[in-house]
């Protein structure tokens, strides 16, 4: 099982636009990936899932994944989560 | 979800819209009417749609301003307005839209608390199904 621990850099935290953006990342992987915050672990494609961990900015998550492309497909996502997807926004408008 | 979110009178369940834009404009106005945002409110949730879907499954959106818009929302709220007929949600079907509004941080917890009830399958239909008032504030009080 690899695993990463990664701190949500996001300004307005995991909602939905970080969230969606995220989440739509982790559906192209074709790679099973968890994200887990204390007691609860959800499916990384999952919008519902990954809303309900309810993660701020600066709250810290584990992603894990297992098989062939596990460790890519965890470095994709940290790499997605340690920026501000909400200050991307900014710059689309 | 916490108390007094959702106000009686901001459960809509018998509408219908031509569109995703005129359904955001239905859950605008729902938010206006209870007093929780004023009416620029509204722009600014369609201005986050066209940016990206609040689609998050369950036939279900959560329409909301953006960032920028929080200086217009007076009360934390939300409202819930269904659609029986359905809408075409960016290639989705969406028969319930759950409007929201939030100052400073106050979206994340009410987010959350709101995928917990729909990551419930039964607790979701029961939503996406119900014809009475106060069975939307059961499932979501």
């Amino acid at each position: 099982m690899a695993h990463r621990t990664v701190v949500v850099a996001s300004a307005s935290g995991l909602h939905a636009r970080p969230a969606k953006v995220f989440v739509q990342a982790a559906a192209r992987l074709g790679v099973p990936v968890t994200v887990r915050l204390g007691e609860k672990a959800v499916p990384a494609k999952s919008m519902l899932g990954v809303l309900s961990l309810g993660a701020v900015h600066g709250t810290e998550v584990t992603l894990e994944a297992d098989g062939p492309g596990a460790e890519e497909a965890l470095d994709s996502l940290v790499a997605l989560l340690s920026r501000d997807l909400d200050a991307d926004e900014a710059l689309d408008a | 979800m916490r108390d007094g979110l959702l106000d009686p009178r901001a459960v809509l369940l018998h509408e219908s819209a031509p569109d995703r834009t005129a359904a955001i404009r239905r859950c605008g106005r729902a938010l206006v009417e209870v007093g929780a945002v004023a009416e620029p409110y509204v722009e600014a949730m369609l201005e986050r749609e066209r940016t990206i879907s609040t689609y998050v499954g369950e036939g279900v959106a959560i329409p909301h301003g953006t960032n920028a818009s929080k200086g217009d929302v007076k009360r934390d709220a939300i409202c819930v307005v269904r659609f029986p007929g359905g809408i075409d949600w960016d290639g989705e079907r969406v028969t319930l839209c759950v409007g929201i509004a939030a100052k400073d941080d106050g979206h994340v917890p009410l987010l959350a608390a709101l995928a917990e009830i729909l990551l419930d399958p039964d607790r979701a239909r029961a939503l996406r199904e119900a014809t009475e008032v106060s069975q939307v504030l059961k499932e979501l009080t």
